[in-house]
């Protein structure tokens, strides 16, 4: 049963250096013909299934005008939400307006979710971000003004001459925020950004690693759990959205390139918004024998520090997850943890985890 | 065809100077092939060969010459230039009654050239000098025929001037070789005495000898014997080659060809032996050749230790066709079941393990390569070791000794100074230099085999812009103060990493190699140290880092598709690494040791 929604809105009011998803500058004729698009992809492929987790992820939703988003939510009424449904969109704090928070209050949207990114107006202006941490201050109390609870902010860090001292002035920071969830990414330099163009440099690995272990050291010990490898939440206020594809659930991704997993099939769509609005949605089909449903159970389970439930993986999926490729050797090797619910990754292998996830890909 | 009318000959060159070019343009003019389908040196039959522009086994063809009204049978037994496979050369002559000198135009007298002559000589072949390439603008006809009467006392008269590459006396150098070589002096009516001089393996035929008749006739259906297994096979077919595979009936004395005889056991073929019949045999077997002293050392493993068998059955068949490749089976603590091989040099090695890969498809990883040492120990013995394994402990070592070599250095005497400082840094001692002529010079220097191992030649060719050419003769065992430096991967000796070293360059050669390794063993899941050790003493250090942050990227929209096309990439990537304790090595590491100059990462 399909029950969670990602729906992407490609543009923006400025470009990130660092930002390689799918986007365009916010054009007016652009978003009006897109949301149509939209509505009609919808209609097209949504089964009346109940949705208990939506997302609206960019690009930067918050970047369309009042009026494009109440067009945006009337479009999403066309989605049977179940009462509890946890219902993100994500913000900028430039184009986040009382206005935008009151009609998101009105639509349901009961997770904000913040690109911060950075509190340190050098490397804010590296990163091509338009705000300063002043602004984000002052967007959260508006947000919590609204009786907006369930925030999220982002950070990225690793950034070229950052230190060790920055990256502990932004944890502070965004620790003075106060709110329940907090991500965190390295910087990767990834090709087809103005990162890549400019050929700015990554960090030193070691650096990298004691900036990794500074973040989960300080969040834990503010009472944050690091449930997934990059994501640290107050008890209660885990992402129910991103645990979807944690565990392996099936969710719909509508819009501009897209992702969606539906019973024995991944998707993606196109990234062509010519294709788009002619109505080509899928680009790409992944179809999925056993074994490959299996593969990313595996990688994409022990993304999460608590690792695999295995009794839950048996009523899945029918199978002694014990009996799947190297997982008893692995455990030998102290690579793997096996506790009596849970199979999960060492915590201090995490870092490196990918080195225990090639074992579940390829033959 | 009668013995007057059959000539037996090779050409002998130093590399590069146009000798396969050469021979395509006699193939062409005696027409074995047309214009049309010569492929760039037709002889070089291996993909090796024509991508490096080398020759590196020999081939024998059988030309059709009419001249002054009669018709002459030509065999044309091509040779190798590069010093590794003098070997290949000293066979080629063995089989021949003259040869064809070429040298460069542009480049004049060089190293190989010498060496070969000198071969040839050996072996009272008739000379024919040739100066080739003379189209070229930069060519120096008058210099290089100097130098050549000046060298080894030519006529000027005997002297033919050809370009390869435009056709111009190649008739004159044709008709040259029936004038001026001898036809073979066989007894066709005495009993069969042929010289095995090559084999191959052809997987539609088994094993194919090339053989040259001294006396006596062979016809299909004859029952021969090898002299020195004592094996003895029926002939079941009988080929010329033209450069194609022409059925014969039979091959008479002066003539050369391939013999099938349904060989089974590949152990049975030595090249060098000598065929008779079996009920007629000869009285005594022709001298053959010295077998070739192997001088360089590696052990060759398989990356998948399941394909051990397949690696010795490769060895078995390149054997046959390469008889100066030596191996006997050895392990490796790290490597597993691979094989010790003998090399006649390092390009010998390199392009047997280039064959192995290609011709085979296997995955090889190659252990530092080693010389022969000899160690005396303290109770007297005399134990001569080819792996830094094999060396005994410190204390049961009174002293060991290394190969030397003495070098003919052929450089423009601008390069002189350069090489000279380049020979010392590699624990040369000086001997003399002889000057050809003002602008070119012989420089001989004393070095240890070991040290030309690694870099020397490329060093060599750097230096000297390409110009300098190298040949070398071993001239024995002198005492060195060698030790043996051990690798340690997470502290756990790598045995396929050690080497025997100089024990005033083991500081520096275990710097480069440890941060070498460093460079390219990637970053694992805990910090792994990389040591140098002498004994038990550690003398250089450096720590891969655990660490690999691509864990961290961002989901793309729920686009977890990207995430495990990037682990099937990573994946891939180790496949082609050797697992160490817990650590994984990749293949190049084990070239690491090698490189003497550290690599930039």
């Amino acid at each position: 049963m399909i029950s969670s929604v990602y729906i992407h809105i490609p543009f923006c009011s400025n470009i990130c250096t660092y930002c390689n998803f799918t986007k365009f500058f916010y054009d007016k004729s652009r978003v009006s013909s897109y949301l149509d698009a939209l509505e009609n992809e919808i209609i097209k492929r949504y089964q009346k299934e109940e949705i208990k987790t939506l997302y609206i992820g960019g690009g930067t939703p918050s970047s369309l005008q009042l009026e494009e988003l109440q067009k945006l939510f009337q479009i999403i009424k066309k989605f049977k939400l179940a009462s509890n449904c946890e219902f993100t969109i994500e913000v900028n704090p430039e184009s986040l307006t009382e206005e935008k928070i009151k009609l998101f209050k009105e639509n349901k949207v009961n997770r904000i979710s913040m690109g911060v990114e950075s509190t340190n107006p050098k490397f804010l202006k590296y990163l091509g971000r338009e705000h300063d941490f002043q602004l984000v201050k002052e967007k959260i109390d508006l947000l919590k003004k609204y009786q907006f609870k369930n925030i999220n902010v982002d950070l990225i860090y690793a950034l070229e001459n950052e230190t060790i001292k920055d990256l502990e002035k932004d944890i502070d920071n965004l620790l003075s925020l106060d709110v329940p969830h907090i991500s965190t990414y390295s910087l990767i330099i990834e090709e087809h950004t103005k990162l890549h163009i400019l050929k700015a440099k990554n960090i030193d690995e070691d650096l990298d690693y004691e900036m990794y272990k500074l973040i989960t050291k300080k969040l834990n010990s503010h009472g944050y759990k690091h449930y997934e490898i990059s994501n640290f939440s107050k008890p209660f206020y885990e992402s129910k959205h991103n645990l979807v594809y944690w565990n392996n659930d099936y969710y719909y991704g509508f819009g501009l390139s897209a992702a969606s997993y539906i019973p024995n099939k991944r998707l993606l769509n196109t990234s062509s918004f010519r294709k788009y609005l002619n109505q080509e949605y899928i680009e790409e089909i992944e179809e999925l024998r056993d074994n490959d449903i299996l593969s990313y159970a595996l990688i994409l389970g022990f993304r999460k520090i608590d690792g695999i439930n295995k009794k839950d993986f048996y009523d899945k999926y029918k199978v002694d997850i014990l009996s799947l490729y190297n997982i008893k050797e692995l455990i030998k090797e102290k690579k793997l943890i096996n506790t009596t619910s849970h199979i999960k990754v060492s915590y201090d292998k995490i870092y490196v985890e990918n080195d225990i996830l090639i074992n579940f890909v390829g033959e | 065809m009668k013995q007057e009318n059959i000539r037996n000959f090779s050409i002998i060159a130093h590399i590069d100077h146009g000798k396969s070019t050469l021979a395509d343009r006699i193939l062409e003019i005696t027409n074995a092939i047309s214009k049309r389908e010569a492929k760039e040196q037709l002889l070089d039959n291996m993909d090796i060969e024509r991508e490096r522009g080398i020759t590196i086994k020999l081939n024998t063809v059988r030309l059709n010459y009419k001249y002054k009204g009669e018709d002459y049978i030509l065999n044309l037994i091509d040779t190798p230039g590069h010093v590794d496979f003098s070997y290949e050369v000293s066979r080629s002559l063995a089989a021949s009654n003259g040869a064809i000198l070429v040298v460069d135009a542009t480049q004049g007298v060089e190293a190989q050239t010498i060496a070969n002559m000198y071969l040839a000589l050996d072996n009272n072949l008739k000379i024919i000098p040739v100066i080739n390439k003379i189209d070229l603008p930069s060519a120096d006809i008058k210099k290089t025929k100097q130098e050549l009467m000046d060298t080894f006392g030519f006529q000027e008269s005997e002297i033919l001037l050809t370009s390869a590459k435009t056709g111009e006396g190649i008739r004159e150098l044709v008709d040259a070789i029936i004038e001026r070589i001898e036809p073979p002096k066989g007894d066709r009516n005495a009993p069969l005495k042929a010289l095995i001089f090559d084999s191959l393996y052809d997987s539609y035929r088994g094993i194919l000898i090339l053989a040259r008749i001294f006396d006596g006739t062979l016809k299909v259906g004859d029952e021969i014997e090898f002299m020195q297994t004592g094996s003895t096979y029926l002939v079941t077919e009988l080929f010329a080659y033209n450069p194609n595979f022409l059925k014969v009936d039979s091959l008479s004395s002066g003539e050369v060809g391939y013999i099938v005889a349904s060989i089974k056991t590949i152990e049975d073929v030595k090249v060098g032996d000598t065929i008779t019949l079996a009920k007629n045999p000869c009285l005594e077997s022709l001298p053959g050749y010295k077998p070739m002293q192997q001088v360089v050392f590696t052990g060759l493993y398989p990356t998948e230790t399941n394909k051990y068998n397949d690696l010795r059955e490769a060895l078995l068949k390149l054997k046959l066709n390469d008889a100066s490749l030596t191996f006997e089976p050895e392990t490796s603590e790290a490597l597993g079941f691979g094989f010790r091989c003998g090399f006649l040099g390092l390009l010998h090695m390199d392009v047997v393990e280039e064959r192995l890969e290609r011709e085979f498809n296997l995955n090889l990883i190659a252990t530092s390569p080693s010389v022969i040492y000899e160690v005396l120990m303290t109770d007297g013995t005399l134990i001569k070791i080819d792996s830094p394994k094999k060396l005994p402990e410190p204390t049961k070592i009174k002293t060991i000794c290394e190969p030397y070599i003495l070098t003919n250095i052929f450089t423009p005497s601008e390069y002189i100074g350069a090489l000279m400082e380049l020979c010392q840094n590699k624990r040369g001692n000086y001997k003399t230099i002889e000057y050809l002529t003002p602008e070119r010079a012989i420089l001989h220097y004393e070095l240890p085999l070991s040290e030309i191992v690694y870099d020397f030649f490329d060093k060599l060719k750097s230096i000297s812009k390409g110009y300098a050419s190298f040949d070398y003769n071993l001239i024995g065992y002198k005492p060195s103060d060698l030790v043996k430096m051990d690798i340690l991967v997470n502290g756990q000796v790598v045995d396929a990493l050690s080497t025997i070293v100089h024990r005033d360059f083991a500081y520096n050669r275990g710097k480069v190699v440890v941060n070498n390794l460093k460079a390219i063993i990637p970053r694992q899941m805990f910090v792994v140290p990389i040591q140098a050790a002498i004994g038990s003493k550690i003398i250089s250090r450096a720590d891969i880092k655990a660490m690999r942050k691509d864990v961290l990227a961002k989901c793309y929209g729920g686009d977890v598709t990207r995430k495990k096309k990037l682990l099937e990439k990573q994946k891939e990537g180790k496949k082609r690494m050797k697992k160490i304790g817990n650590v994984e090595i990749p293949q190049e590491a084990f070239l690491t040791v090698l490189a003497n100059e550290e690599i930039n990462d």
